[in-house]
Parts: C-alpha cells; structure tokens; sequence
C-alpha cells in the first residue's frame, strides 16, 4: 500500500485521488451542458462529495470567438498576455513576456468583466470550497485561462490562507498557451492542477498546430458541424474541406514534433535554424497533465503525460493515420471524436485502465525487449500503441532532455558553497576597507593595493559561476522552477548588494562608460540583471525597484553631468531622487553606511551641490555628523 | 574498438541527421521549391529564371536547361568533350569583384589549403556573370530585398543558385546592400560546384546552413564531377552527353515521354561503375591529399530515398555518403530516371512521413543505445539498409562526424572564460603599475623585471591559446549558431585585443622578428585578431561622443605596431641620402604624426602611451630633433648633431 502511494504522489495529479476522480464525470456532463444554455457565461453546480464549486464555460462555434480578425500580424493568432491580469506569467530573468491565444483571451475577459464570475469564485473559495473550472472545446481553453486568474488572485490575496489548490479540467480543448507560459505555470508549482482530456483522434486540441491561415476558410462549416445542438440538424461539412483540414493539420503537427526532436536531440546543423525562418512552428505548448483516450487495442485506456515535449509528440502521434487507412474516414472520424467526450471518458477512470508514460528508462527501444517487471504495463500500452522507434527515441530525448535539466541543476546546486566562500572572502574585503578608511566601493575603484587586485581577481571568479547560471537559464537548460528556490534568490541578492558595486567602479574606472554608454544602459551584467528581477517577482515587488546594488552608477553618472556644468536645476529631479531612495536603502539595510565616508565619490560630489539643497536634504542627517566632525577638526 | 567513456556519453547522445531530413521532408519547402523548378524548367522562350511570391517568402527558381546565351544545353553537353563547362576556374575569373568577403578571407588563413586559389567550374560561373550582366538582375536584386528568399534550381539551375546566394551572402557584408532577410538556397540534383577551398570558405563564415543540396539516392549527376572529367573514356563521355541531352528534353517537355535511350545494361553498368570507382577515390583523397578532380560539396545535403532523408552538413561524411549510397541497391538500373524524378520523390517522402511507421525487422534485436537505433533510422532514411553492403561502413562514418562535432554546452565555454579572465586581470594589474614610467608596451618589450614579466608572458599566451581555441571551434561549427549575437563575446574579444595585442606586438620586436619577417602589421599579425576586429565593426554604431579622459585602452590595438614602423622611418631618414626616398619617409612620418595626434586629441589612447618614457614619447623626441636636423639642412650655419639616443640604436 505505502508503495502505492509513493508511486502516486509522483504521478500528483486528480487521477490518483478515488474522490477527486469522481468529480470528472461531473465536470464533463457539466461542459456538456453548458453548451446548451450559451447565453449563460458559466454553469456552476456545487458539489457536496469532496467540497467543490464547479464552474464550466461553453464553447463557442462561431469563427470570430477562435480566429481573431486581425490575425496577420501574428499568424497563430496568439497575443501578449496581460501583465495586470497575469502577473506571474513571464520568465523572470530572461524578462520575457508570455503570450496565449488572442481570441480566447478575449472570451475570458468577456466572461470576467461581464458576468458574476469573479464575485462567485471569491465567495465559494471563502467557503473552503475546492474551486473547479471546466470546459469542452474552446470553453475548456477559457477555464485554463480562467484558472490561471485564479491561482494569480489567490497569490494577490494572501499567501497565506491554507486553501485547496483549484482544478482545471478540459475536454478536447485546443492548445492555448505559448512556451514562456507553460515555463511560468511550472515555475509557480501551478502545471498539476491542469487535467487534459483528449481523444487519440480529435483534431481540435491540434487545430492550432497550423497557422491560421492554411484553415480560416474551411473552419466555420467544420465548426458549424462539431456545435452539438440537440434539435437542429448539422450538415456533414464537405468531405473535401475535411480531408484538406486533417491534412493540413497533421503536416505541421509532423513539422512541428520533427523540429522539436531535433532541439531535444541536440540537432547542430546549422541547416536547422535556417529552415526555422521559412518553416511556421506554433508557439504554443502543452502544459499539466494530459490523458489521452486511446482504445486501439480493443480496451479502452488513459494514456497520461506530463512532460510537456512527450505529449507533444503524442498529440501528433496518436493523431497519424495508418497506412491502409482510408484518408476520408480518417478525417471524418478526427472531427466525430471531438463530440464523444462524455460517452468514452466514464467508461475508463479505474484505476487499472490508466497509465502514466513519462520517465525515459520507462521506454523500451524494442518491442522484444526482455521481460522487466517494472516496465512491463507501459510495454504492454507501447506494443497496443504500436509505438515506433521514431516515437520511442523521441520519448526518450524528451526524458533525457528533463535528465539534463536536472543534471544541470545539481552542477549549479554544487556551486553555491563555492559561491558563499566567495561571498565571504568579499566581505573580509569589504571590513578592511572600512578599517583602511576610504569605503569599500572608492578603494576597489583606486586599485592600489594587492587586497585590491584580490578582490578583483574573486569578482571575476564569482562573476564566472553566475554567468554559468545565467546563460543556463538564457536557454531554459535548467528546470523552470530554478527561479522560485528561496535559497537562490537569497543568494543572488546578497551577491549583488555585494559585488555589483566592484562591477561599477571597475567600469567607471577603465571609463568603460565612454566606450559603450552609461552602466546602467549598456554596460550592466546579465547576472545582476536576472538575480534582481528573481528578488521582485518572489517578493512581488515593482520591477525596477529594488536596484540599491546600482547606487553607485547612478551616482557616477550624476557626478558625470554636473561636472559638464549643467545647472543644478537641470538634475535636480534626479538628485532628489537618488536622495530619496538612497534613504530608503540606507534605512532598510540595503546599502551599507559606508557611502557617506568622508573621502566617498558620493560625498565628495554631493558637498559640490548648492548648500540650500544640502540643507533641506532628506540625507542630510548623515552628513550632518561628518560636516560636523570637520568643522570640530578645523576648530581644533 | 570503442572506450567506455564513449558508451556513456551515448546515452544522452541522439543520431539527428535523418530528423531533420523528416523536418525537411515535411515542410512546404521542397514541394514548393521543386514545382517552381519544374515549371521554369520547362518553360521555353529564353526564361531562365522566375520569381514566385508565396506567402512571406519569394521562390527564386533557375532553369535547370538554359537555352539562352553562349552557353545553351547542349554546348553544356558537348562542353563535356570539348573540355570547358566543367573545367575549374578561380572564381574571380573576369575580374569581378562579386564574391570579395569570401575570396579574400582566405588569405590569413595559415593552414596547408591557404595557398590554392578557390575555383568553381566554369560553365556555371559563365552563366552566372551572363545573368549578373543582364538587366533581369537588377530586377531580382529589387525583388527580393528584405524578404525571406529561398533560391533554387534542378541540375545546372541549381549551381546557379548556389552562385547567386553566394552573391547575396557576400553582399550582405558591405555595408548598405540591398540584401535579402533571410536566405536558403535548395538544388535538385545539382553537380558539384567548387574546390576545397570553398568549401572550406564556406564553413569558415558559417554559412553552411543556407545550402540545401537535395540528391537522389541513384542520381549521378551530383556525384559525376568527382571524376576526372578530361581523362573520362571517349566512349563514357559519350553516354553522358546522350544521358544529359535525353533529361534536357524530358526538363523542357514535361508532358511527353522520354525517348528511349536504348542504353544497354553493360553500358549503365560501366558509367556507374565508373562513377562510384571515383567517388570512393575521393573518400580517399580526403586524407592522403592527392585528389584526381578538385571539386568537393560544401553546405548541407539531403540524401533522399523514399524512405525518408538524412541532412549532413559535413563535407567529409557528405563525400562518403554519396558513396554509399550510390553502390547500395541497383543504380545502373535507374540511372537514367533518377535525374529527374524529383518531384516524384519529394511527394513520396511526404507521403511516407505521415503515415505511421509499422515496426521494422531491425527493431526485433534490442539496439544498444538510442545513438545506435537512430543510426539505424538514418541508414534507412538514406536509402542503406540494415542488411546493405554499406551500412557497417555508412554506420561508421555517421558516428565518426558525430564524434568529430560533440555537441557543445555553451555554459562550459562561459567556465572555460572565466577561467582565464584571471589571467587578463593579471595583465591589468600589470599595465595599470607600469603606466606612470613608461607604459606597459615598453616595460614587457624591455624586460624590466624578468619574473614579473614572464609571469604576464605566460598568461599573454594562455590567452592566446584560449582565443585560438575559441575561433578553432566556431570555425567547425561546434559553437551555437547565434554565438556571435552574443555582446558578451564581442566585449571580452574586444577588450582581451585591446589589452594584448600592444604585448604581443612587444614580444614581436623584443625578438627582432620584424627583422626577419618584416614588420608585425603585414607579416606578424595573428589572425584572431583580424577576426576579433570584424566581430567588433559588424556589431557596432559609431558612438559619436567625445571622451572626457583618456580611454582605459588605447583603441587602436596596433598602435605600437605602427609606432615601431615610424620610429624606424626616423631612423632611416637620419641616414637617407636619396632625396626620392626621403620625401616618401616624411611621408609616412607625417602620416604617422597626424594619425597619432587624431587619437590623442580624441582622446582614444590610453596613458601608458603618453608616459615620460614611452616609446611614443621618445618617438616624438626623435622628430624634434629629425626637424631641427631638417631645419640645419636648410640652413647649414646652424648645425646638429645625430642625437645620442638615435645613433646608438642604428647601431644595434
């Protein structure tokens, strides 16, 4: 039994918990059923079982709500998520915006700003209440995005509010997030309340697969045909357009797992990012846990994934016909699949009926393989699959892919300790600085002694380690949780409140600035780019605020133009807020007291300001004691 | 016999090259492609090239059978006998100046192939020059600015484009040319076009991945110029000129049969047999140097069967693979249609791809590893069966260019840096303590304190080795492909030229070498340097700002080199007599003289140039006194002697 459950709590999904699993069924008539009431934004049925509010959106089978108008300029039809409504959804470091389709967003926001969607959510989730959301076709890509505002409100709120994470179950749904999206969701531990279901052959989850333009013709009398109104009659689209929309479909579906092969395979030909130019790839993923009905073999069973590249693969895969297969039954039956959700998906929830297929040592090269115990229910579902060997390695890539990802990680993991004595070899530094009276930044910058030429040669070595991470993270080559670990984050923030400011004088002395522009603009390192942003997004500070490591290029910077003799009025905005924040800093404990040394650029520059702007400074309280000091020497 | 590292390593290691042949495959490309080539083909009337918008991207495809100009189909077959269509020929012939980047890079280049003149055959280079001229160009030229653009061409249509995305490519170098965005060039069972030295060019500005060169498994056009076309039997010739004038007819009239060769078995028998006999020739000569024809493939090739296609993009693996799979299943058989079946190929291909695999007699035995099983799937793609002659030895050679280009991790290059960036902070460290006296140049060229200076030569050479290292990889594509996009390399091979350049060119007059092999500028000058000085201008805007201070590095690494060249000017011109000679050493002394008063007043030196001690600040010493000498001459009551410093040094 304990076996059992270790097993289970790697799969982590819906589909281990008895209890929850019962809540599938329901949320499947529920889609349904939406349907039937479009005018309604949302059906919601509250369950008593598991305490549960469900929420199940229809689809739309009007063209407009999949294809939006203007979808030239982008020609997936995919659109920049909105950052006000999705906070969360971007890559930290690299500060890459998300994107996901463009008109199911704007269903979404239709069915926010205009129903009683957002009160109802709220009051049922004040309720303890485990929040479900679902949908068939394009409603279930309205739950995903629906589900994703949800868990962002639920972070706004209050972290700490012990709730049941919501659910999000969706039935022949097409794709609707792109890579940065599905990188975030992982990132914010939010892929496993995701549940797929797709039919081996259903051709709407893989519609997006192909550019829009290839299917804008044919689409709305194929969606005419899918919209299941009970009493109307829906005309049998023109076979042609069907054959032409499988075909059409399935051939990107093909380019798309091809090239996807190639990046996890580690393809070096050069040929490969060429043809990336003229060959359209969809930007969207698959994300969470998908389960695929496949019933092939005579029993029908679950076939689930959770990595994102495999069940790519699989949504092109399962979607291939078979050689002997007639091409027009083919396209035909990609369409009636798309409407039997509610008949198949009951009939194989037992527990015995559903495999998992992810790690790669699962995945047999051959289908003669020696009978090992542990891989024999997957090699049983591969044989029924008729997997090929083309399917088997690409598995296999997708799982080493991951492998490595984790390999990596540890490699950086191996680092830290490293990192931390270089971080304290800095601070010694940083002491006699003091002792030697000058400031840590103003004796860096001067470079006279060999402590100085020390203190540089560690900054290079640090700075090698987190270029490592950075470039790592640059392409996605370490696991998409890397920028939440706590213990990293502290870590980048102590390495840049300590060792950007060598950065900077070692830029402003070799007057760096004059050879590429201002620190901040040009000259900055990526590693103290990433590790700031990774501090705001955990915090959920506003971007851009926490950059106390780069006082002192603003100062240099500063010095720079009133040294041009530009009237003070003309930097006065700045000044003031450099004080301002300087303040902030210096009180928070951010920056250290050394700026205000004596002999320091900073004070140096700030007693060359006028002395009406001295005295009503916010800062002047520290300068006041050194003034003071002064003063009392002269006295004296 | 195979280590056990090598086993490890396999397990993360996957066979890609029928992968990507199955993303070619399944791409509109080919279809796209191949149906503008069969269209031009056929089209009579003196076209030989036409241009197709199709979607985002513009078709550009050349006939494969020109009818028009000096150089129509059948010259080009009788050219066969004759001797001159396929005759190399340096690819600047006529004087052109078309394909300047990749014809002069090579001169820097130190290895054995530097010497040999980069040539192309002669008939397409003909044809090219012929289009180049006519007004129909410009109009391409305008056509397919900022677009994406894929050239392409069947047969000789596709030598062509290879000249014409060569063309473009070079182009894009100048600055404002009007180029395209972006660029592929795909040929249909296209011949071979150029020497080692292009492909070796070729390789060197990465531009391998633009080059798509699809051929089928039994067509001997690609694979015929590997024989030596002048010493071809008479009898051969023959077969080969009546082979190309019967697809010649069948390019132009689609739409009728091919008239019947009546080739006899012996005869296809003989040619293949002749063809594949030369081509293992050349696997050969790729290691003892002593090829029979120079022509090599360069770029990518498609290798397609209908079981799929395998893309490779080493030109060693490309040779042996046209081999193979040339001599496995029954060339002579098909060797008449396979020249110009390719749309029927392309269609098959995609077909194939679609459906699912059912498994395959190889999956019944349990492969070592993944690397082993895609092998597999790509020795099938290619065309080699498992069972084939030439699989062991088509299995050996994939693994073999496997292992000549390991996959590479960006990351361990970033560790690789930053290990040595202690050694360039070394240096640092060195010129900032020698600036106040007489700079860092004099100070390491003088020796001053021979540990401290060894030390910095050590890690001069390390550098060295680092870069050198660097530019050896990027060379053999073993770096990612958008590396130099990267600010952080451009930055630290700037700034590690700026530091050690004026060090090396130290040592290169410290050893007298400038005596041996003339100056360092021309003669001493390592090529990473010149490389690193292109990365720098490609990826810059002039930054028009005035300096405040003097630069932390002289801008010009080669300040001192040009320094040295001046002082020796003075030098001679103490001594010159011949007044011709004099005037041109004022010349380049004057040259020098406001060259260098540019920099200082822009402020682009460091300070160690303008030390008290330096061997700029003696070189202006040295010019008072040449001009007071000067000033002597033309007034001869007011005479002067050679100062001390100068006399000492002719001596030496």
């Amino acid at each position: 039994m304990a076996k059992r459950k270790s097993s289970s709590s790697l799969m982590g999904t819906v589909l281990d918990d008895e209890k929850r699993r019962a809540l599938i069924p329901l949320c499947c008539s529920l889609s349904m059923a939406a349907h039937c009431s479009p005018s309604s934004p949302f059906l919601r049925h509250d369950n008593a079982g598991p305490s549960a509010a469900v929420f199940a959106f229809p689809a739309s089978w009007s063209a407009d709500d999949w294809l939006l108008a203007d979808g030239a300029r982008s020609p997936f039809g995919e659109s920049q998520i909105d950052a006000s409504l999705f906070p969360s959804i971007k890559s930290v470091g690299n500060d890459a915006a998300a994107a996901v389709n463009g008109a199911f967003l704007r269903s979404f926001k239709k069915v926010i700003d205009a129903s009683r969607l957002q009160a109802e959510v709220h009051k049922a989730a004040s309720e303890k209440k485990q929040i479900v959301f679902t949908g068939h076709s394009s409603g279930g890509s309205v739950a995903v995005l629906a589900t994703i505002w949800f868990l962002e409100q639920r972070l706004k709120l209050d972290k700490r509010v012990d709730q049941v994470d919501p659910l999000c179950v969706t039935f022949g749904s097409p794709l609707v997030a792109d890579g940065v999206t599905v990188h975030a969701l992982q990132r914010e531990n939010w892929g496993h309340c995701f549940l797929h279901f797709v039919m081996a052959a259903d051709i709407i989850p893989r519609c997006f697969l192909a550019p829009l333009s290839s299917f804008k013709e044919e689409f709305q009398s194929i969606l005419h045909f899918l919209s299941p109104k009970p009493l109307s009659f829906n005309p049998k689209p023109a076979a042609s357009s069907s054959v032409a929309f499988y075909n059409n479909v399935l051939k990107n579906a093909l380019s798309m797992s091809n090239h996807q092969a190639c990046l996890l395979m580690g393809c070096t030909n050069p040929l490969l990012e060429v043809l990336a130019d003229f060959v359209k790839l969809t930007p969207y993923r698959p994300f969470g846990t998908y389960a695929f009905h496949n019933s092939e073999s005579g029993d029908a069973r679950l076939i689930c994934l959770k990595n994102s590249n495999s069940i790519l693969y699989m949504l092109f895969y399962m979607f291939q016909k078979a050689p002997e297969e007639d091409l027009e039954q083919v396209a035909h039956r990609s369409l009636e699949e798309h409407l039997l959700y509610e008949k198949r998906i009951k009939e194989c929830l037992d527990v015995q009926n559903i495999v998992f297929v992810d790690s790669s040592e699962a995945i047999p090269l051959s289908s003669s393989d020696g009978y090992r115990d542990k891989a024999q229910p997957i090699k049983r579902l591969l044989k029924d699959l008729d997997l090929s060997l083309e399917g088997r390695l690409y598995l296999r890539a997708a799982g080493e892919w991951e492998n490595q990802r984790l390999k990596n990680q540890a490699k950086v993991d191996s680092n830290y300790i490293k990192i931390q004595e270089g971080l304290s070899f800095l601070k010694d530094y940083r002491s006699t600085c003091e002792v030697r009276g000058l400031g840590y930044y103003d004796t860096f910058k001067i470079q006279k002694d060999v402590e100085d030429f020390n203190a540089n040669v560690k900054r290079l070595e640090l700075a090698g380690l987190w270029d490592e991470i950075v470039e790592m993270l640059r392409r996605y080559e370490l696991p998409d949780d890397f920028e939440g670990r706590k213990e990293w984050v502290k870590l980048g923030t102590q390495y840049r409140r300590l060792v950007e400011p060598l950065d900077i004088a070692n830029y402003y002395r070799h007057s760096k600035n004059e050879d590429t522009g201002p620190y901040m603009v040009k000259g900055r390192p990526k590693r103290y780019r990433y590790t700031q942003r990774w501090l705001e997004h955990v915090e959920g500070l506003p971007a851009g605020s926490s950059n106390e490591s780069c006082f002192w290029a603003l100062v240099e910077e500063l010095c720079i133009d009133t040294n041009d003799n530009k009237p003070f009025l003309e930097v006065k905005s700045r000044v003031l807020e450099l004080e301002e924040m300087l303040l902030h800093w210096v009180t928070g404990g951010n920056l250290g007291r050394d700026v205000f040394v004596s002999d320091s650029t900073f004070v140096k520059w700030w007693m060359t300001l006028p002395l009406k702007h001295r005295s009503e400074s916010c800062i002047s309280k520290f300068m006041k004691s050194e003034e003071d000091m002064l003063e009392e020497r002269s006295d004296q | 016999m195979r280590m056990d590292g090598r086993i490890g390593a396999e397990r993360c290691m996957f066979e890609t090259s029928h992968v990507l042949g199955a993303l070619l495959a399944s791409s509109p490309l080919l279809t796209q492609a191949w149906s503008h080539c069969a269209h031009v083909n056929a089209a009579g009337g003196g076209s030989s090239f036409n241009v197709k918008h199709c979607g985002d991207a513009v078709y550009v495809a050349f006939s494969g059978a020109p009818q028009t100009g000096a150089l129509s189909s059948s010259s080009m077959a009788s050219g066969l006998t004759s001797g001159g269509f396929f005759d190399p020929v340096p690819i600047y012939t006529a004087g052109h100046n078309l394909f300047a980047p990749l014809v002069g890079g090579e001169e820097g280049d130190d290895d054995a192939e530097a010497g040999r003149p980069m040539l192309v055959h002669a008939g397409a280079l003909h044809l090219f020059l012929t289009f180049y001229h006519s007004s129909d160009f410009q109009l391409l030229i305008s056509e397919t600015r900022n677009k994406s653009v894929v050239l392409t061409g069947h047969s000789i249509g596709g030598c062509l484009a290879s000249l014409m995305a060569l063309y473009f490519l070079c182009s894009s170098a100048r600055p404002n040319a009007s180029s395209p965005a972006s660029l592929l060039c795909i040929t249909f069972g296209s011949p071979l076009l150029g020497n080692e030295t292009l492909s070796r060019a070729i390789l060197r500005e990465r531009w391998g991945g633009r080059f798509c060169h699809v051929v089928a498994q039994h067509d001997a056009m690609p694979r015929l110029l590997f024989c030596p076309m002048t010493a071809m039997p008479p009898h051969l010739t023959t077969l080969v000129y009546n082979l190309m004038q019967s697809w010649h007819f069948s390019m132009h009239y689609p739409q009728f049969s091919r008239p019947a060769l009546q080739l006899t078995e012996e005869q296809k028998a003989e040619l293949s047999q002749y063809i594949s006999w030369h081509i293992s020739d050349a696997v050969a000569a790729a290691d003892s140097k002593q090829p029979v024809s120079p022509y090599r493939p360069f770029g990518n090739y498609a290798l397609c069967s209908a079981e799929g296609a395998v893309c490779i993009d080493d030109p060693r693996t490309v040779v042996k693979m046209l081999h193979l799979t040339f001599v496995t299943g029954d060339a002579s058989g098909c060797i008449e249609e396979a020249h110009i079946c390719y749309g029927d190929l392309v269609e098959k291909m995609l077909q194939n791809s679609q459906s699912k695999r059912t498994m395959r007699q190889f999956e019944e035995e349990e492969p070592k590893s993944n690397y082993c099983a895609g092998v597999s799937l790509a020795l099938e793609a290619s065309g080699i069966g498992i069972q084939d002659m030439g699989a062991m030895e088509a299995r050996e050679s994939l693994e073999l260019s496997m292992y000549r280009r390991p996959k590479l991790n960006s990351a361990s290059l970033a560790i690789k840096l930053a290990k040595v960036t202690p050694y360039r902070a070394q240096i640092e460290w060195y010129k900032a303590s020698c600036d106040g006296d007489m700079g860092y140049y004099d100070c390491f060229k003088l020796r001053k304190a021979p540990k401290r200076d060894a030390k910095v030569n050590l890690n001069r050479i390390r550098l060295g080795d680092f870069w050198d290292e660097l530019l050896d990889m990027l060379q053999n594509n073993k770096l990612p492909h958008d590396f130099l996009k990267r600010d952080k390399w451009v930055n630290a091979a700037q700034f590690y030229k700026l530091l050690v350049e004026p060090l090396d060119i130290a040592e290169y007059y410290r050893c007298q070498h400038h005596k041996t092999k003339g100056h360092y500028l021309p003669h001493g000058r390592e090529r990473r340097y010149e490389v690193f000085d292109k990365w720098w201008t490609d990826d810059k805007e002039e930054l028009a700002e005035r300096r405040s201070k003097f630069a932390g590095l002289t801008q010009d690494s080669c300040f001192w080199a040009k320094v040295e060249e001046a002082r020796e000017c003075i030098k001679d011109a103490w001594s010159e007599k011949n007044p011709a000679k004099l005037v041109k050493l004022w010349e380049s002394i004057n040259a020098f003289e406001s060259y260098a008063n540019g920099l200082i007043a822009r402020k682009e030196v460091s300070v160690d140039v303008l030390a008290p001690r330096s061997s700029y600040s003696l070189w202006v010493e040295e010019l008072k006194e040449l001009k007071l000498k000067q000033a002597a001459a033309l007034h001869p009551s007011f005479r002067l002697e050679q100062p001390e410093g100068c006399r000492k040094q002719s001596k030496t």
